[in-house]
Protein backbone atom coordinates (compact mmCIF):
# COMPACT_ATOMS: atom_id res chain seq x y z
CA UNK A 1 0.00 0.00 0.00
CA UNK A 2 1.32 3.13 -1.02
CA UNK A 3 1.46 5.07 2.45
CA UNK A 4 2.64 8.20 0.26
CA UNK A 5 -0.43 8.49 -2.09
CA UNK A 6 -3.24 11.65 -1.36
CA UNK A 7 -6.79 11.87 -1.56
CA UNK A 8 -6.88 14.31 -4.91
CA UNK A 9 -9.72 16.01 -6.44
CA UNK A 10 -10.77 13.39 -9.09
CA UNK A 11 -10.39 10.75 -6.50
CA UNK A 12 -12.34 12.27 -4.20
CA UNK A 13 -14.92 13.23 -6.88
CA UNK A 14 -14.75 8.99 -7.64
CA UNK A 15 -15.46 8.54 -3.94
CA UNK A 16 -18.90 10.40 -3.63
CA UNK A 17 -19.61 9.10 -6.89
CA UNK A 18 -20.00 5.62 -5.01
CA UNK A 19 -21.67 7.02 -2.02
CA UNK A 20 -24.23 8.38 -3.58
CA UNK A 21 -25.49 10.02 -7.26
CA UNK A 22 -27.26 12.59 -5.41
CA UNK A 23 -23.73 15.32 -4.90
CA UNK A 24 -25.02 16.32 -1.83
CA UNK A 25 -25.82 13.45 -0.41
CA UNK A 26 -22.73 11.63 -1.25
CA UNK A 27 -21.32 14.43 0.65
CA UNK A 28 -23.43 13.92 3.62
CA UNK A 29 -22.85 10.09 3.81
CA UNK A 30 -18.68 11.10 3.45
CA UNK A 31 -19.05 12.79 6.73
CA UNK A 32 -21.17 10.16 8.14
CA UNK A 33 -18.65 7.95 7.52
CA UNK A 34 -15.78 9.85 8.36
CA UNK A 35 -17.14 10.91 12.15
CA UNK A 36 -17.90 6.98 12.86
CA UNK A 37 -14.99 5.69 11.76
CA UNK A 38 -13.16 8.14 14.24
CA UNK A 39 -15.77 6.69 16.97
CA UNK A 40 -14.74 3.11 16.46
CA UNK A 41 -10.63 3.79 16.27
CA UNK A 42 -11.62 5.95 19.42
CA UNK A 43 -13.27 3.49 21.13
CA UNK A 44 -10.68 1.31 20.47
CA UNK A 45 -8.19 3.26 22.11
CA UNK A 46 -6.50 5.40 19.11
CA UNK A 47 -5.07 8.55 20.16
CA UNK A 48 -4.82 9.96 16.77
CA UNK A 49 -8.26 8.56 15.61
CA UNK A 50 -9.12 11.26 12.94
CA UNK A 51 -5.68 10.30 11.15
CA UNK A 52 -6.77 6.20 11.10
CA UNK A 53 -10.26 7.47 9.57
CA UNK A 54 -8.72 9.36 7.21
CA UNK A 55 -5.71 6.50 6.11
CA UNK A 56 -8.90 4.29 5.59
CA UNK A 57 -10.91 6.52 3.37
CA UNK A 58 -7.88 6.73 1.40
CA UNK A 59 -7.28 3.37 1.05
CA UNK A 60 -10.93 2.99 0.23
CA UNK A 61 -10.59 5.75 -2.51
CA UNK A 62 -7.00 4.21 -3.88
CA UNK A 63 -8.57 0.84 -4.62
CA UNK A 64 -11.89 2.41 -5.77
CA UNK A 65 -11.65 1.19 -9.59
CA UNK A 66 -11.60 -2.70 -7.89
CA UNK A 67 -13.98 -2.69 -5.56
CA UNK A 68 -16.67 -1.00 -7.70
CA UNK A 69 -16.46 -4.19 -9.91
CA UNK A 70 -16.26 -6.57 -6.96
CA UNK A 71 -17.88 -5.03 -4.13
CA UNK A 72 -21.35 -5.05 -3.95
CA UNK A 73 -23.60 -3.77 -0.82
CA UNK A 74 -23.64 -1.06 1.38
CA UNK A 75 -20.30 0.68 0.92
CA UNK A 76 -20.03 1.32 4.82
CA UNK A 77 -19.21 -2.54 5.32
CA UNK A 78 -16.02 -2.06 3.42
CA UNK A 79 -14.90 0.86 5.33
CA UNK A 80 -15.36 -1.66 8.19
CA UNK A 81 -13.88 -3.94 6.87
CA UNK A 82 -10.26 -1.69 5.77
CA UNK A 83 -10.51 0.03 9.12
CA UNK A 84 -9.93 -3.27 10.33
CA UNK A 85 -6.70 -3.80 8.43
CA UNK A 86 -5.49 -0.20 9.46
CA UNK A 87 -6.25 -0.91 13.32
CA UNK A 88 -4.31 -3.90 12.78
CA UNK A 89 -0.87 -2.38 11.43
CA UNK A 90 -1.76 0.31 13.74
CA UNK A 91 -1.02 -1.86 16.65
CA UNK A 92 1.99 -2.99 15.20
CA UNK A 93 3.47 0.26 14.98
CA UNK A 94 4.13 1.54 18.54
CA UNK A 95 1.26 3.81 19.49
CA UNK A 96 2.09 7.09 20.72
CA UNK A 97 1.32 8.58 23.90
CA UNK A 98 -1.42 10.53 25.05
CA UNK A 99 -0.43 14.17 24.74
CA UNK A 100 -1.24 16.13 28.06
CA UNK A 101 -4.28 18.45 28.37
CA UNK A 102 -2.94 21.78 27.27
CA UNK A 103 -2.94 24.28 29.84
CA UNK A 104 -5.96 26.20 30.77
CA UNK A 105 -5.71 30.39 29.99
CA UNK A 106 -7.45 32.43 31.79
CA UNK A 107 -8.36 34.88 29.16
CA UNK A 108 -9.15 32.20 26.84
CA UNK A 109 -11.36 31.25 29.78
CA UNK A 110 -13.23 34.66 29.54
CA UNK A 111 -13.36 34.75 25.73
CA UNK A 112 -14.95 31.06 25.60
CA UNK A 113 -17.25 32.32 28.44
CA UNK A 114 -18.13 35.60 25.84
CA UNK A 115 -18.79 33.51 23.17
CA UNK A 116 -21.34 31.06 25.29
CA UNK A 117 -23.23 33.64 26.37
CA UNK A 118 -23.92 35.13 22.77
CA UNK A 119 -24.67 31.93 21.46
CA UNK A 120 -27.07 31.39 23.95
CA UNK A 121 -28.97 34.68 23.70
CA UNK A 122 -28.51 34.02 20.09
CA UNK A 123 -30.82 30.33 20.23
CA UNK A 124 -34.71 30.71 20.01
CA UNK A 125 -36.72 31.24 23.18
CA UNK A 126 -38.14 27.70 23.47
CA UNK A 127 -34.88 26.09 22.61
CA UNK A 128 -32.46 27.97 25.15
CA UNK A 129 -35.57 27.42 27.79
CA UNK A 130 -35.03 23.45 27.16
CA UNK A 131 -31.67 23.83 27.23
CA UNK A 132 -30.96 25.57 30.15
CA UNK A 133 -34.30 23.39 31.85
CA UNK A 134 -32.95 20.38 30.79
CA UNK A 135 -29.08 20.67 31.66
CA UNK A 136 -29.69 23.15 34.78
CA UNK A 137 -31.49 20.29 36.29
CA UNK A 138 -29.09 19.05 39.18
CA UNK A 139 -29.05 16.65 41.86
CA UNK A 140 -31.25 13.66 42.93
CA UNK A 141 -34.57 15.58 41.18
CA UNK A 142 -32.99 15.82 38.20
CA UNK A 143 -34.60 12.69 37.02
CA UNK A 144 -38.31 14.04 37.99
CA UNK A 145 -37.26 17.60 36.65
CA UNK A 146 -36.51 16.05 33.54
CA UNK A 147 -39.87 14.12 33.19
CA UNK A 148 -41.48 17.01 34.20
CA UNK A 149 -39.93 19.19 31.07
CA UNK A 150 -40.93 16.20 28.62
CA UNK A 151 -44.35 16.58 29.91
CA UNK A 152 -44.62 19.69 29.36
CA UNK A 153 -43.39 20.05 25.82
CA UNK A 154 -45.39 16.81 25.07
CA UNK A 155 -43.00 14.29 24.45
CA UNK A 156 -41.23 11.37 25.28
CA UNK A 157 -38.33 11.34 27.86
CA UNK A 158 -35.82 9.65 25.14
CA UNK A 159 -36.92 12.55 22.46
CA UNK A 160 -35.95 15.04 25.18
CA UNK A 161 -32.71 13.87 25.66
CA UNK A 162 -32.01 13.54 21.74
CA UNK A 163 -33.36 17.34 21.17
CA UNK A 164 -31.11 18.71 23.99
CA UNK A 165 -28.55 16.82 22.73
CA UNK A 166 -28.84 18.84 19.21
CA UNK A 167 -29.56 22.22 21.08
CA UNK A 168 -26.33 21.25 22.90
CA UNK A 169 -24.31 20.06 19.25
CA UNK A 170 -25.32 23.17 17.85
CA UNK A 171 -24.77 25.73 20.76
CA UNK A 172 -21.08 24.09 21.06
CA UNK A 173 -20.79 24.98 16.86
CA UNK A 174 -21.62 28.09 17.51
CA UNK A 175 -19.00 28.72 20.43
CA UNK A 176 -16.04 26.91 18.28
CA UNK A 177 -17.15 29.21 15.62
CA UNK A 178 -17.29 32.49 18.05
CA UNK A 179 -13.68 31.66 19.88
CA UNK A 180 -12.13 30.89 15.92
CA UNK A 181 -13.62 34.79 15.11
CA UNK A 182 -12.07 36.23 18.26
CA UNK A 183 -9.03 34.83 17.62
CA UNK A 184 -8.38 35.81 13.88
CA UNK B 1 -32.78 3.22 19.47
CA UNK B 2 -31.49 -0.26 19.12
CA UNK B 3 -33.12 -2.58 21.20
CA UNK B 4 -30.61 -4.94 21.21
CA UNK B 5 -27.91 -2.19 22.58
CA UNK B 6 -29.09 -0.65 25.94
CA UNK B 7 -27.79 2.36 27.64
CA UNK B 8 -25.21 0.32 29.94
CA UNK B 9 -23.86 -0.96 26.94
CA UNK B 10 -22.98 2.24 25.49
CA UNK B 11 -21.51 3.83 28.62
CA UNK B 12 -19.04 0.20 28.71
CA UNK B 13 -17.86 0.49 25.01
CA UNK B 14 -16.97 4.24 25.44
CA UNK B 15 -15.04 3.75 28.78
CA UNK B 16 -13.62 0.86 27.27
CA UNK B 17 -14.63 -1.91 29.23
CA UNK B 18 -17.28 -3.55 26.70
CA UNK B 19 -16.20 -7.32 25.78
CA UNK B 20 -13.74 -7.58 22.34
CA UNK B 21 -16.98 -9.99 21.03
CA UNK B 22 -19.19 -7.48 21.88
CA UNK B 23 -17.80 -4.04 20.62
CA UNK B 24 -17.39 -5.63 16.86
CA UNK B 25 -21.54 -6.07 17.14
CA UNK B 26 -21.19 -2.68 18.36
CA UNK B 27 -18.99 -1.07 15.87
CA UNK B 28 -20.45 -2.66 12.80
CA UNK B 29 -24.39 -0.61 14.26
CA UNK B 30 -22.27 2.78 14.89
CA UNK B 31 -21.65 2.30 11.11
CA UNK B 32 -24.61 1.18 9.90
CA UNK B 33 -27.33 2.55 12.04
CA UNK B 34 -27.69 6.30 12.39
CA UNK B 35 -29.91 5.72 15.37
CA UNK B 36 -26.96 4.02 17.65
CA UNK B 37 -24.68 6.58 16.18
CA UNK B 38 -26.33 9.54 17.79
CA UNK B 39 -27.38 7.65 20.98
CA UNK B 40 -23.70 7.39 21.45
CA UNK B 41 -22.89 10.95 20.88
CA UNK B 42 -25.84 11.67 23.43
CA UNK B 43 -24.27 9.19 26.12
CA UNK B 44 -20.70 10.47 25.57
CA UNK B 45 -22.26 14.27 26.58
CA UNK B 46 -24.45 12.41 29.70
CA UNK B 47 -20.87 10.70 30.90
CA UNK B 48 -19.21 14.14 29.96
CA UNK B 49 -21.68 16.44 32.49
CA UNK B 50 -21.55 12.65 35.03
CA UNK B 51 -17.85 13.21 35.56
CA UNK B 52 -18.20 17.12 35.87
CA UNK B 53 -20.37 16.65 38.98
CA UNK B 54 -18.37 13.99 40.22
CA UNK B 55 -21.21 11.14 39.25
CA UNK B 56 -18.71 8.86 37.94
CA UNK B 57 -17.52 5.53 40.66
CA UNK B 58 -14.04 5.78 40.72
CA UNK B 59 -13.41 2.99 38.00
CA UNK B 60 -15.51 4.32 36.04
CA UNK B 61 -13.63 8.09 36.28
CA UNK B 62 -10.17 6.68 35.71
CA UNK B 63 -11.76 4.83 32.35
CA UNK B 64 -12.76 8.36 31.71
CA UNK B 65 -9.58 10.10 31.93
CA UNK B 66 -7.92 7.63 30.53
CA UNK B 67 -9.53 6.04 28.07
CA UNK B 68 -12.34 8.45 26.92
CA UNK B 69 -10.70 11.16 26.85
CA UNK B 70 -7.93 9.65 24.33
CA UNK B 71 -9.37 12.03 21.61
CA UNK B 72 -8.88 15.82 21.01
CA UNK B 73 -12.24 16.02 20.16
CA UNK B 74 -13.73 14.69 23.45
CA UNK B 75 -11.37 16.66 25.23
CA UNK B 76 -12.71 19.74 23.70
CA UNK B 77 -16.03 18.33 24.48
CA UNK B 78 -15.35 18.19 28.00
CA UNK B 79 -13.77 22.07 27.69
CA UNK B 80 -17.25 22.96 26.32
CA UNK B 81 -19.14 20.69 29.72
CA UNK B 82 -17.28 22.31 31.41
CA UNK B 83 -17.89 25.99 30.03
CA UNK B 84 -22.00 25.30 29.74
CA UNK B 85 -22.01 24.10 33.42
CA UNK B 86 -20.32 27.09 34.66
CA UNK B 87 -23.06 29.29 32.89
CA UNK B 88 -25.45 27.29 33.99
CA UNK B 89 -24.46 27.35 37.73
CA UNK B 90 -24.75 30.98 37.35
CA UNK B 91 -28.48 31.15 36.18
CA UNK B 92 -31.68 31.00 37.86
CA UNK B 93 -33.95 28.75 36.96
CA UNK B 94 -35.84 29.59 33.35
CA UNK B 95 -39.03 30.53 33.20
CA UNK B 96 -41.20 28.67 30.40
CA UNK B 97 -41.73 30.85 27.34
CA UNK B 98 -45.26 30.44 27.47
CA UNK B 99 -45.06 32.10 31.03
CA UNK B 100 -43.44 34.78 29.46
CA UNK B 101 -46.56 37.31 28.02
CA UNK B 102 -45.58 37.69 24.41
CA UNK B 103 -45.28 41.56 24.63
CA UNK B 104 -41.57 40.89 26.51
CA UNK B 105 -39.98 38.09 24.77
CA UNK B 106 -36.88 39.01 23.27
CA UNK B 107 -36.90 40.99 19.74
CA UNK B 108 -40.21 42.34 20.46
CA UNK B 109 -41.32 45.84 21.57
CA UNK B 110 -42.35 45.69 25.17
CA UNK B 111 -46.51 46.79 26.00
CA UNK B 112 -46.28 49.11 28.71
CA UNK B 113 -47.54 46.80 31.99
CA UNK B 114 -51.05 46.57 33.11
CA UNK B 115 -50.56 44.87 36.06
CA UNK B 116 -47.89 45.06 39.00
CA UNK B 117 -46.51 40.86 37.97
CA UNK B 118 -47.79 41.17 34.06
CA UNK B 119 -46.00 37.53 33.92
CA UNK B 120 -48.36 36.33 36.86
CA UNK B 121 -51.96 37.49 35.35
CA UNK B 122 -52.55 34.04 34.30
CA UNK B 123 -51.40 32.14 37.34
CA UNK B 124 -51.99 33.66 40.74
CA UNK B 125 -55.56 34.52 41.37
CA UNK B 126 -56.21 38.21 42.48
CA UNK B 127 -55.45 37.57 46.20
CA UNK B 128 -52.41 35.61 45.92
CA UNK B 129 -50.79 38.73 43.07
CA UNK B 130 -51.81 40.62 45.94
CA UNK B 131 -50.21 38.71 48.55
CA UNK B 132 -46.79 38.43 46.61
CA UNK B 133 -46.84 42.14 45.49
CA UNK B 134 -47.22 43.14 49.21
CA UNK B 135 -44.41 40.31 50.24
CA UNK B 136 -42.29 42.23 47.72
CA UNK B 137 -42.78 45.80 48.75
CA UNK B 138 -41.42 44.26 52.09
CA UNK B 139 -38.58 42.87 51.17
CA UNK B 140 -37.44 45.81 49.36
CA UNK B 141 -37.93 47.72 52.42
CA UNK B 142 -35.89 44.92 54.17
CA UNK B 143 -32.76 45.52 51.59
CA UNK B 144 -33.18 49.26 51.73
CA UNK B 145 -32.98 48.86 55.24
CA UNK B 146 -30.01 46.64 55.21
CA UNK B 147 -28.76 49.05 52.52
CA UNK B 148 -29.13 52.32 55.35
CA UNK B 149 -27.39 50.31 58.30
CA UNK B 150 -24.33 49.11 55.81
CA UNK B 151 -23.54 52.72 55.06
CA UNK B 152 -24.32 53.71 58.53
CA UNK B 153 -21.15 51.47 59.43
CA UNK B 154 -18.77 50.96 56.12
CA UNK B 155 -16.51 47.94 56.26
CA UNK B 156 -14.98 45.79 54.29
CA UNK B 157 -17.14 44.42 51.22
CA UNK B 158 -15.89 40.82 51.32
CA UNK B 159 -17.31 38.05 54.21
CA UNK B 160 -14.69 38.38 56.83
CA UNK B 161 -14.65 36.33 59.98
CA UNK B 162 -12.10 37.23 62.85
CA UNK B 163 -11.28 33.72 64.73
CA UNK B 164 -8.53 34.60 67.48
CA UNK B 165 -5.46 33.62 65.26
CA UNK B 166 -7.34 33.27 61.89
CA UNK B 167 -8.81 35.64 59.52
CA UNK B 168 -11.80 34.47 57.27
CA UNK B 169 -11.72 35.40 54.07
CA UNK B 170 -14.71 34.20 51.48
CA UNK B 171 -14.01 34.92 47.28
CA UNK B 172 -16.41 34.72 44.98
CA UNK B 173 -15.18 33.47 41.67
CA UNK B 174 -15.07 35.92 38.37
CA UNK B 175 -14.14 39.10 39.49
CA UNK B 176 -12.37 39.94 36.35
CA UNK B 177 -15.58 39.56 33.96
CA UNK B 178 -17.59 41.87 36.59
CA UNK B 179 -15.22 45.34 35.46
CA UNK B 180 -17.83 47.05 37.05
CA UNK B 181 -17.95 45.23 40.38
CA UNK B 182 -16.25 46.64 43.21
CA UNK B 183 -13.17 45.17 44.11
CA UNK B 184 -13.23 42.80 47.40
CA UNK B 185 -11.62 44.69 50.09
CA UNK B 186 -9.49 42.51 53.05
CA UNK B 187 -7.93 45.36 55.36
CA UNK B 188 -3.72 44.36 56.23
CA UNK B 189 -3.79 41.51 58.96
CA UNK B 190 -1.90 41.78 62.19
CA UNK B 191 1.66 40.49 62.51
CA UNK B 192 1.08 36.48 63.72
CA UNK B 193 -2.27 36.43 62.29
CA UNK B 194 -3.62 33.65 59.52
CA UNK B 195 -5.31 34.62 56.39
CA UNK B 196 -8.13 31.84 55.47
CA UNK B 197 -8.93 32.27 52.15
CA UNK B 198 -12.40 30.10 51.30
CA UNK B 199 -12.61 30.17 47.86
CA UNK B 200 -16.26 29.33 46.42
CA UNK B 201 -16.72 27.24 43.66
CA UNK B 202 -19.25 25.76 42.03
CA UNK B 203 -18.96 21.26 42.62
CA UNK B 204 -16.18 19.60 44.35
CA UNK B 205 -15.83 17.70 41.60
CA UNK B 206 -11.98 17.56 41.84
CA UNK B 207 -10.48 15.21 44.41
CA UNK B 208 -7.79 18.00 44.79
CA UNK B 209 -7.01 21.57 44.18
CA UNK B 210 -4.05 23.74 43.30
CA UNK B 211 -4.02 27.61 43.85
CA UNK B 212 -1.35 30.20 43.27
CA UNK B 213 -1.27 34.13 44.81
CA UNK B 214 -0.52 36.63 42.20
CA UNK B 215 0.40 40.01 43.55
CA UNK B 216 -0.15 42.05 40.54
CA UNK B 217 1.35 39.41 38.43
CA UNK B 218 4.01 38.29 40.88
CA UNK B 219 3.80 34.15 41.98
CA UNK B 220 3.99 34.99 45.68
CA UNK B 221 2.84 31.72 47.03
CA UNK B 222 1.30 28.27 46.00
CA UNK B 223 -0.30 25.18 47.24
CA UNK B 224 -1.49 22.26 45.71
CA UNK B 225 -2.42 19.72 48.49
CA UNK B 226 -6.11 21.41 48.65
CA UNK B 227 -9.44 20.02 49.14
CA UNK B 228 -12.69 21.21 48.52
CA UNK B 229 -15.28 21.53 51.71
CA UNK B 230 -19.10 21.94 52.35
CA UNK B 231 -20.15 25.41 53.57
CA UNK B 232 -23.57 25.57 54.32
CA UNK B 233 -25.33 25.43 50.86
CA UNK B 234 -22.22 26.26 49.33
CA UNK B 235 -18.52 24.60 48.39
CA UNK B 236 -15.36 26.31 49.15
CA UNK B 237 -11.89 25.27 48.92
CA UNK B 238 -9.76 26.49 51.97
CA UNK B 239 -6.34 28.30 51.98
CA UNK B 240 -4.63 29.44 54.44
CA UNK B 241 -1.61 31.83 54.56
CA UNK B 242 0.45 33.93 56.89
CA UNK B 243 -0.62 37.09 57.52
CA UNK B 244 2.52 38.75 56.51
CA UNK B 245 2.63 38.19 52.86
CA UNK B 246 -0.43 40.43 52.69
CA UNK B 247 0.52 44.18 52.45
CA UNK B 248 -1.41 46.63 50.64
CA UNK B 249 -1.73 46.12 47.00
CA UNK B 250 -4.25 43.78 44.75
CA UNK B 251 -4.12 40.12 44.72
CA UNK B 252 -5.26 37.71 42.53
CA UNK B 253 -5.90 33.84 43.39
CA UNK B 254 -5.77 31.33 40.26
CA UNK B 255 -7.96 28.06 41.08
CA UNK B 256 -7.16 24.77 39.14
CA UNK B 257 -8.73 21.34 39.90
CA UNK B 258 -6.29 18.50 39.83
CA UNK B 259 -7.25 15.57 37.27
CA UNK B 260 -7.29 12.17 38.42
CA UNK B 261 -4.39 12.21 35.04
CA UNK B 262 -2.45 14.60 37.15
CA UNK B 263 -3.25 17.35 34.84
CA UNK B 264 -4.74 20.43 36.09
CA UNK B 265 -8.21 22.22 35.11
CA UNK B 266 -8.27 26.08 34.98
CA UNK B 267 -11.49 26.86 37.53
CA UNK B 268 -11.36 30.62 38.09
CA UNK B 269 -9.49 33.47 39.62
CA UNK B 270 -10.48 35.18 42.60
CA UNK B 271 -9.41 38.48 43.28
CA UNK B 272 -9.13 41.12 45.99
CA UNK B 273 -7.22 44.30 47.70
CA UNK B 274 -5.65 44.55 50.85
CA UNK B 275 -6.01 47.91 52.29
CA UNK B 276 -4.65 49.85 54.87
Amino acid sequence: MNKDWFLSQEAFDALLDWLDSDREQAGIKYEEIRARLIMIFAGRGCIDAEDLADETINRVTQRLSTIKEEFTGDPTRYFFGVANFVHMEYMRRKPPQPSPFPPSDSNQVEIEYRCLEHCIASLTEENRYLLLKYYGAEGRSKVEQRRQLADELGIAPNALRIRAYRIRLSLQECVEKCIERSQE
Amino acid sequence: MNPNIDKQEMRNYLLGTLEIERRAAFEESILGDAGVYEEILVTEAELIDQYLANNLSPSERHQFETHFLITAERQRNLQFGRLLRRYLNSQPAPVSPVEIPVAVRQHEIPAPAKNFFPFAAGIFTRTATVAVSAAVVVSIGIILLLCWTSTRNPGPTIAQENTSQTVQVTLTPGTMRSADAVTQRVPVPPRGVKVRLEMQVSNSSFHKYKSELFRENDSLKTADELQAEKKGEQHIVPWTITGEVLSPGDYQVRLSGVLDSGHDEFIDNYSFRVVK
